[in-house]
């Protein structure tokens, strides 16, 4: 049994799901859109549930909301799961209308009552399932209070079809309903009148849908005469019809199934908001933030721990596999390959596995306190100068973590102009993946500003990314007004469930990555750098991997790193950022960090260590970033310009920085 | 216009007409029209983004559309 789980964002959706499955994973790419399903199987193994994203209505303004309603249309599913939040029925109700005159069985959630009862409203759950015809199951998703219960209403076989004709809209919208059931005949695989109305409302998916069954001319015909007998009868346009009918309906269900009384509290929330969105102090308090999470990912949490990853991994491990290796009597190049290639390369990758984590923690803390959407109100005036909006500035910080995530939050702007600035700019946000590059550079160089150095290179992304916003928007992206309306949902105190969940969801990806790609990778480099022209084992200088890397270094020469060590890893960075540091662990061939950057002193001066991570981090969108922006954009054009920019800003800002940093005397 | 009312000032709305319509659209779902009570909570600096509640829920808009919705002050 298939089970789809809908309701207004902000309600607890993900809170709910992660209680009521034990078990989850992500589906990529089914039919029509290109996005990725969380499907969970429930607890109690009877059924699988799907996560959608959360939407206000079945009518989408952004991209994100029109998956739930192309899901509708394509998918077959059971039973509907929508979670409403007590204390903002009304609201709450439009979208389970909707989602009622769908026709099939539904199960209503009925979260925060304890919220709501803290507002003065009193829900009366079994007088709400009777008005609604479906089943009401009140729950606490975020202490899980009541999902058991609800678990068995959901799953259990039977369930009554709901009251989908709970509106009345008037004798001429059943007239027209009836009209287009006539015109469908027997096409139509949904509900008619569900289809009429997503229609009158001017729903594009729908309209879409339709007008691929019955042709677009006479589907417009149609609606254009139903706008005008609605526009001479009751004065308003048709979609703001459907809603005064439907908005009339659901102030008669508060009133039955709900009470009001007067006992307003200040909550927790607004003395916090009173604060973190203080006129003065909001964009301090933002970067102070920033900060924190800075100096704890670098400096006092995450450099000890990878410090101390990186003993076990190459000391006690590589001994270990070392004196197997030789007890075994493995050859020269076994030998080789695995402590060179596999643990150098992989090895060199996984030590920043802590870093990583504490970084992905602050992210999902981040989301999941609701300050996240503060963060686009405290932007939003920077952001609309430069022809973004503040909502733009969360896919930039998801962007930290990993491009990917960051460009796919995009959809959320509801603009395509925006949007497609957004998902054009964020890969200039330093993700995780970078982060090992810097380590390694900043420690070797930098060792007593480590932190405030890193900062300094995430900073620089953020400012290149708003210029060329600004240049963007004002040149290949011109015209579309910009967008900004954004809920600010209650401050919610993170639970460590859900945290560590949410941490683990982001972060495996790395893990998973070092173990498939950047394993296959290390090999494949290494091998490169054990063979050349003149057969196996030779001087590394003379390798295939020197020939290629060689072939590229001159044209970094202005830039400071003309080695063709730096050639060969820029070309490597491409398939996966973390790749730069597997080959720099091969090809500088040392047995572990420490040592590697005692090298690295001979190849890069401080000026040009400089140099080269400002071009890693703009220089090109990693292989699984440019994938993402196709698949986003659906346009070529705009994939190659993303490559093109990013290497063009790079080499000049790195040129500028290296050159005149020589100029005022830096070396 | 809601735009001018200051800091936990509260209004009815009268005219949500004027703004631009995707912004209506998106105000509507959120529950936000002619006849909402609202409540300024707070205006970001440089005439940046004000912040309204209305019924416990906190939506943030730009100052340039506050100034075209019409209130009544309450």
């Amino acid at each position: 049994m298939d089970i789809a789980l809908i309701g207004n964002p902000n309600t607890g959706k993900t809170s709910l799901f992660n209680n009521l499955t034990g078990s989850y994973e992500y589906v990529g790419n089914w039919s029509g859109v290109t996005v990725e399903k969380k499907i969970g199987k429930f607890k109690n193994n009877r059924a699988i549930l799907i996560d959608l994203p959360g939407i206000y209505s079945l009518n989408p303004l952004s991209k994100d909301e029109g998956v739930v309603t192309q899901f509708l249309l394509t998918e077959s599913v059971d039973k509907m799961l929508n979670i409403l939040d007590a204390s903002q029925l009304e609201r709450n109700l439009h979208l389970t209308i909707q989602l009622l005159e769908y026709g099939k069985p539904a199960i209503i959630g009925l979260n925060m009552m304890d919220v709501a009862l803290k507002r003065g409203i009193k829900i009366d759950p079994e007088k709400l399932a009777k008005i609604l015809g479906v089943p009401v199951a009140p729950v606490v998703a975020r202490t899980g209070k009541g999902c058991k219960n609800l678990e068995e209403v959901v799953t259990n076989g039977a369930a009554p079809l709901p009251n989908d004709k709970l509106v009345d809209y008037g004798q001429e919208i059943n007239e027209a309903v009836k009209e287009l059931s006539d015109l469908l005949g027997e096409k139509a695989k949904h509900s008619v009148r569900w289809l009429a109305l997503q229609l009158f409302e001017g729903n594009q998916y729908v309209k879409r849908y339709l007008a691929g069954l019955l042709g677009a001319d006479a589907l417009d015909s149609f609606i254009h005469s139903v706008k005008s007998i609605i526009l001479n009868k009751y004065n308003l346009p048709l979609d703001q019809y459907i809603f005064r009918q439907r908005k009339e309906m659901i102030e008669k269900i508060v009133l039955d199934a709900a009470q009001r009384s007067d006992q307003a509290k200040v909550p927790l929330t607004e003395k916090v908001d009173a604060i973190v969105t203080n006129k003065f102090l909001g964009l301090p308090i933002f970067f102070l933030l920033m900060y924190l999470m800075f100096m704890l990912t670098f400096d006092w949490l995450g450099f000890p721990l990878s410090d101390l990853l990186d003993g076990f991994i190459t000391g006690t491990l590589a001994n270990g596999v070392d004196s197997l290796l030789t007890a075994a009597g493995a050859s020269a190049f076994i030998h080789s390959l695995i402590l060179d290639g596999i643990i150098g390369g992989v090895g060199g990758v996984l030590v920043f596995v802590p870093q990583i984590f504490i970084l992905f923690f602050f992210i999902s803390l981040l989301e999941d306190s609701g300050y996240m959407a503060r963060v686009a109100l405290v932007m939003d005036r920077l952001m609309e100068s430069v022809g973004l909006n503040g909502k733009a500035f969360i896919p930039m910080i998801i962007g930290f973590g990993c491009n990917v995530p960051g460009i796919m939050a995009a959809r959320t702007i509801e603009t395509p102009k925006e949007r497609l600035l957004t998902i054009l700019l964020t890969p200039l946000m330093s993700c995780s993946a970078r982060l090992p590059v810097y380590a390694l550079f900043v420690g070797a160089f930098f060792a007593g500003s480590k932190a405030f150095v890193v900062l300094s290179i995430y900073i620089l992304g953020i400012a290149v990314a708003l210029i060329l916003a600004k240049v963007f928007s004002s040149t290949v992206l011109k015209g579309e007004t910009s967008l900004f309306v954004i809920e600010l949902p209650p401050y919610r105190l993170p639970q460590f469930r859900a945290l560590s969940r949410s941490t683990w969801d982001k972060g495996k990806g790395f893990i998973k990555k070092a173990g498939t790609f950047i394993f296959a990778g290390s090999v494949f480099i290494w091998l490169l750098s054990y063979t050349g022209p003149d057969g196996v084992n030779v001087n590394m200088d003379n390798s295939f991997l020197a020939y290629i890397g060689g072939f590229l270094a001159p044209l970094f020469k202005p830039l400071g790193f003309d080695t063709w060590q730096a050639g060969a890893s820029l070309i490597t960075g491409f398939l996966a950022k973390e790749a730069i540091i597997s080959t720099m662990n091969i090809i500088y061939f040392v047995p572990d960090e420490a040592s590697l950057q005692g090298l690295l002193a001979n190849y890069y001066t401080p000026l040009s260590a400089y140099s080269f991570m400002v071009f890693i981090l703009l220089y090109i969108p990693c292989l699984a970033t440019t994938a993402t922006i196709y698949k986003e954009t659906r346009s070529k054009k705009w994939t190659v310009f993303s490559i093109g920019y990013a290497l063009a800003i790079a080499y000049v800002l790195a040129l500028v920085i290296y050159q005149g940093g020589r100029l005022i005397g830096f070396h | 216009m809601l735009g001018n009312l200051k800091k936990g000032e509260k209004g009815k709305i009268l005219n949500i007409s004027g703004i631009d319509q995707l912004v209506r659209r998106r105000l509507l779902d959120m529950g936000i029209t002619e006849g909402t009570e609202v409540c300024m909570k707070c205006l970001m600096p440089f005439g940046g983004p004000v912040m309204i509640e209305t019924c416990g829920q906190c939506v943030a808009i730009r100052r340039k559309e506050a100034v075209q919705i019409e209130v009544e002050r309450l």
